[in-house]
């Protein structure tokens, strides 16, 4: 528990350096920073729970997707300010790294089994992100009509 | 003939969309914020169509004799992520088109956008220092691993900076920087038992992962902006196989010099 509360302050203190490269808009860093933590602990608990390494990363890009979608509600800004520093956490650079080093020791093997799942982990971050989007395209067209309905 | 006003609105909405297009911001909103401050200009017919290397409007006063204006605007250049560039025009024009604000005021405004510096040298350094140093402690690296890779992170970055600004491409930068961060790290551990460099490296490289273009790309995709989306796409790959490179090379000239990997 306290190791997950660890993990929770590293990802956020990471997300936050990430906020300041990219210029958010001050008021906004830490709810990015918020962002990034949440979608790293979604990761943790999903792999501690037993998944496989690719579906915590689509849980966790759910996370980052849904978070950043309320905060741009709550705080009327584009969504992309908390998508785009709240996302980098999940992104497999480890992975890309232990492959290039498997490539680099001569063993073609393990690098194409790092490179498979760095691979798929990329590609269920891609996919979390899409059907979150989608859902929410979904749910705004769905209270669009209703209110048309009803007006 | 196009009147004099209806190329101010063009050239006030295509500056807008440039400006949100190189500072990150998703395709369907540079088309979007074109198409509304146009509206709100009551051009009664638009049509964007906005890609990550140039921007085409058409406009048409939509009266029976009119021409239709075609406007194109070649984005050249690197385009970098400024998440506040990106926030102050998408206020600007919700503003803009439900308010009575004049053209020109409208461009002074956005120049003014334009003209917002970034955060300041120390500050984006030590920005990059807690990239590196929380990302080494998140995949497995100590805490003294996490203070190594603070500088290391400080000192690749400030390079990088040093890169952009003489204007080097991108897959060079990549490669530069994450070279030098691999010779620092393993320079930095090699006296030592028991530092670990890969987490150190893992930390320092996180800084040049390609955030921006990633997230872009799925959005993209998502509004269904193919080109667009497959452009990101082709960037995202190339920054990370010159991040790769970059680290490998000195790994295997470092592994053949009979150092240990």
């Amino acid at each position: 528990m306290s190791n997950l509360f660890l993990e929770f302050i590293f990802a956020f203190l990471g997300t936050f350096g990430f906020a300041i490269i990219f210029n958010v808009p001050l008021r906004q860093m830490p709810v990015a920073s918020l962002v990034g933590g949440l979608g790293w602990v979604t990761y943790h608990v999903a792999v501690d729970l037993g998944t496989t390494v690719p579906i915590a990363c689509f849980l966790g890009a759910c996370m980052v997707g849904l978070t950043s979608d309320i905060a741009s509600r709550i705080r009327k800004e584009a969504a992309t300010i908390f998508v785009i520093p709240g996302v980098l956490p999940l992104v497999p650079g480890a992975g890309t790294y232990y492959t290039m080093l498997a490539i680099v020791e001569g063993n073609l093997d393990k690098a194409a089994a790092t490179g498979v799942q760095t691979l798929a982990m990329a590609g269920s971050i891609a996919l979390g992100l899409l059907v979150i989007g989608t859902v929410i395209q979904i749910l705004r067209s769905a209270t669009a009509n209703i209110r048309k309905k009803t007006a | 003939m196009i009147d004099k006003k209806q190329k101010s609105i063009l050239l006030l909405a295509v500056r807008a969309g440039e400006l949100l297009m190189k500072n990150g911001a998703e395709t369907y909103r540079v088309e979007d914020t074109i198409e509304r401050i146009c509206k709100a200009c009551k051009v009664p017919y638009v049509e964007v169509f906005a890609t990550q290397t140039g921007i085409f409007v058409t406009i048409d006063s939509g009266r029976e004799d009119s021409d239709v204006f075609t406007y194109v605007r070649r984005i050249s250049g690197g385009n970098s992520t400024d998440l506040k560039k990106v926030s102050e025009i998408n206020k600007f024009s919700r503003e803009f088109t439900t308010s009575d604000m004049s053209i020109e005021e409208g461009s002074r405004r956005l120049e003014e956008i334009h003209g917002i510096k970034p955060l300041s040298i120390p500050l984006q350094l030590a920005g990059a220092a807690m990239i590196s140093a929380f990302f080494c402690l998140l995949f497995e690296g100590g805490l003294i691993d996490a203070l190594c890779a603070v500088l290391i992170g400080a000192i690749s970055y400030a390079i990088s900076l040093l890169l952009a600004k003489h204007a080097l491409n991108y897959f060079m930068k990549g490669f530069i920087c994450s070279a030098i961060a691999c010779i620092l790290s393993l320079l930095v551990c090699a006296p030592f038992h028991g530092l670990q460099y890969h987490s150190m490296l893992i930390g320092v490289l996180m800084i040049y992962v390609p955030g921006g273009a990633i997230t872009l790309c799925i959005r993209d995709f998502l509004a269904g902006h193919m080109v667009s989306g497959l452009a990101k796409m082709a960037e995202v790959f190339i920054i990370a196989i010159s991040l790769a490179t970059g680290a490998g090379i000195v790994l295997s000239i470092w592994n053949s010099l009979g150092g240990v990997i």
